[in-house]
């Protein structure tokens, strides 16, 4: 990890928001020891408030807290059929966002997740499976400094 | 007392056979049914009274169910109608009646002629009462639910907190210190890794115990415990809670300030999930010699008259349970586009009142 380039996320997903017509991009990642490694959104595109910035994400809770623990892929084609509108307070983000179709992927360091990227629609329906995987096929197999596929180590 | 004659006796007692709200049936030694009043043939089933006139059937098993004795609470065992001897002064009754389906019924039961063998049985309704007890009952119960679980909420709350968790953290100080010791660079990244999820994992036990029971809340008071519940909110669901607390550290019994944090954290968990608004306003204070709580959205807002729960229903039922068992007042008020207001009004006495400075 020396003589890393500086990568530049925020306009990253900003590409990412124009290239697929996402309504809303997010990349969460762990946070370092002093913030006692907490998993927060660190960077958003297309945001229609600021109430992501006061998130912090629990393993195993919501779905990038899925995707962080799993360390698979997650899809929520329609939210409103998917969940349960009384479960739906679990999902901060999509509240917060109005999200209504939205996938997940985790970035991967050192065989370790250290991120999530969601990607949304605030429209039911929109990413669907096929959409999912060609969003995750051209966004290839790096992410900056992350792996967006599990490699295992040698 | 004025002196009666038999004449006058048996006019009353004619106008009560007539008029009486309890129902009077005379019962030959056969069980069949001699005589009704008319308050008796309002219970009975239409065609029950048509067999017992015509002759057809006039035994008294037909519109009785059972009675409730020590084993059962419907039971045919030892039937009254033919242990006259036994004690039937007072018992409960279970008959088919016209429209309410099998009715409780609170009856005596004895001989009123030995020669001719008539006895008579009168009954009084008893569903107003038994509903009564019913609700007494429920309402029993689920303080008494509400105490249990908040007792197992501490003791588990209290073993994560002072057991797993320190267990935890006393590893993570080993393995800090092994960090430290001449190890490959290899062994370090993966130590680093390994603190990176025990950091995690302690952290996940302490919100756990937290959420279970705050022991804030016993050793701080209402107003630390609400503190870092509402930072809790905030960085969970990134709900802003808008907290104004003017107790001044006053401290109070243990009971009611169970019953004020649970009140007020269902309130905002209400907020968060049906309001559709990120901002709550809490306030905590002390007024006229009473403890008020006030959780206020400006969020959707619900029509008070529609009984359509969005979630289980048990919320607002267990919070104005809660609130009675201090002898609070809850009120809740809300309108759609009008938000919710909650308001919880504790009266407080010397006994439940405790300052900072006696602890």
């Amino acid at each position: 990890m020396k003589n890393q380039p500086i990568y530049h996320y925020q306009e990253e997903i900003d590409k990412l928001r124009g290239r697929f017509q996402f309504d809303f991009v997010s990349m969460a990642l762990v946070q370092p020891a002093e913030d006692r490694f907490v998993l927060t959104w660190q960077y958003a595109s297309g945001n229609i408030n600021e109430r992501y910035k006061r998130i912090v994400l629990h393993s195993g809770k919501g779905i990038a807290g899925m995707v962080f623990k799993t360390g698979k892929p997650m899809l929520i084609q329609n939210v409103n059929a998917d969940i349960e509108s009384r479960d739906l307070f679990n999902y901060p983000i999509i509240v917060a966002e109005q999200l209504k179709s939205l996938g997940a992927i985790p970035l991967w360091e050192d065989s370790r997740v250290k991120g999530v990227l969601l990607v949304g629609y605030r429209n039911e329906n929109r990413l669907d499976q096929a959409a999912f995987e060609r969003f995750q096929e051209g966004l290839g197999a790096e992410f900056g400094a992350f792996h967006a596929r599990e490699v295992t180590q040698s | 007392m004025i002196q009666m004659t038999d004449e006058h006796l048996s006019d009353l007692l004619k106008k009560m056979y007539a008029n009486s709200m309890e129902a009077i049936f005379f019962i030959d030694e056969k069980g069949s049914v001699v005589a009704m009043n008319p308050a008796a043939e309002n219970i009975l089933d239409i065609d029950v009274i048509e067999r017992m006139h015509s002759g057809v059937d006039d035994s008294f098993c037909q519109t009785c169910k059972g009675y409730t004795d020590e084993k059962d609470q419907i039971s045919c065992a030892k039937c009254y109608l033919d242990y006259p001897k036994g004690d039937f002064s007072s018992f409960q009754v279970y008959l088919k009646t016209r429209n309410e389906g099998v009715v409780p019924y609170a009856a005596s039961y004895h001989t009123i002629d030995e020669e001719r063998g008539i006895r008579v049985l009168m009954l009084l309704d008893l569903t107003k009462q038994q509903k009564t007890q019913e609700m007494l009952q429920r309402s029993n119960l689920l303080k008494y639910v509400i105490k249990a679980q908040e007792d197992e909420r501490k003791r588990i709350s209290r073993e994560l907190h002072d057991s797993v968790a320190q267990e935890l953290l006393s590893s993570l100080v080993d393995l800090r210190v092994v960090k430290y010791m001449d190890v490959g660079e290899d062994v370090l990244q993966k130590l680093q890794q390994t603190e990176v999820s025990l950091t995690r994992l302690l952290d996940d036990i302490r919100h756990m115990s937290v959420e279970l029971r705050p022991a804030s809340l016993d050793d701080l008071g209402l107003e630390a415990a609400f503190r870092s519940h509402f930072k809790w909110i905030e960085k969970n669901y990134g709900l802003l809670v808008d907290f104004s607390a003017e107790l001044s550290a006053a401290r109070y019994s243990s009971e009611i300030e169970t019953v004020v944090y649970r009140i007020c954290q269902e309130a905002v968990l209400n907020a968060l999930k049906y309001a559709g608004t990120d901002e709550v306003h809490v306030r905590l204070c002390e007024e006229m010699g009473s403890l008020q709580l006030t959780v206020k959205d400006t969020g959707a807002g619900f029509n008070m008259n529609v009984n359509e729960a969005k979630g289980t229903g048990l919320g607002l039922y267990g919070m104005r349970e809660r609130a009675e068992l201090v002898d609070g007042q809850f009120k809740l008020h809300s309108a759609p586009g009008e938000g919710t207001q909650v308001e919880l009004r504790i009266p407080l006495t010397q006994d439940n009142k405790r300052e900072a400075d006696t602890r």
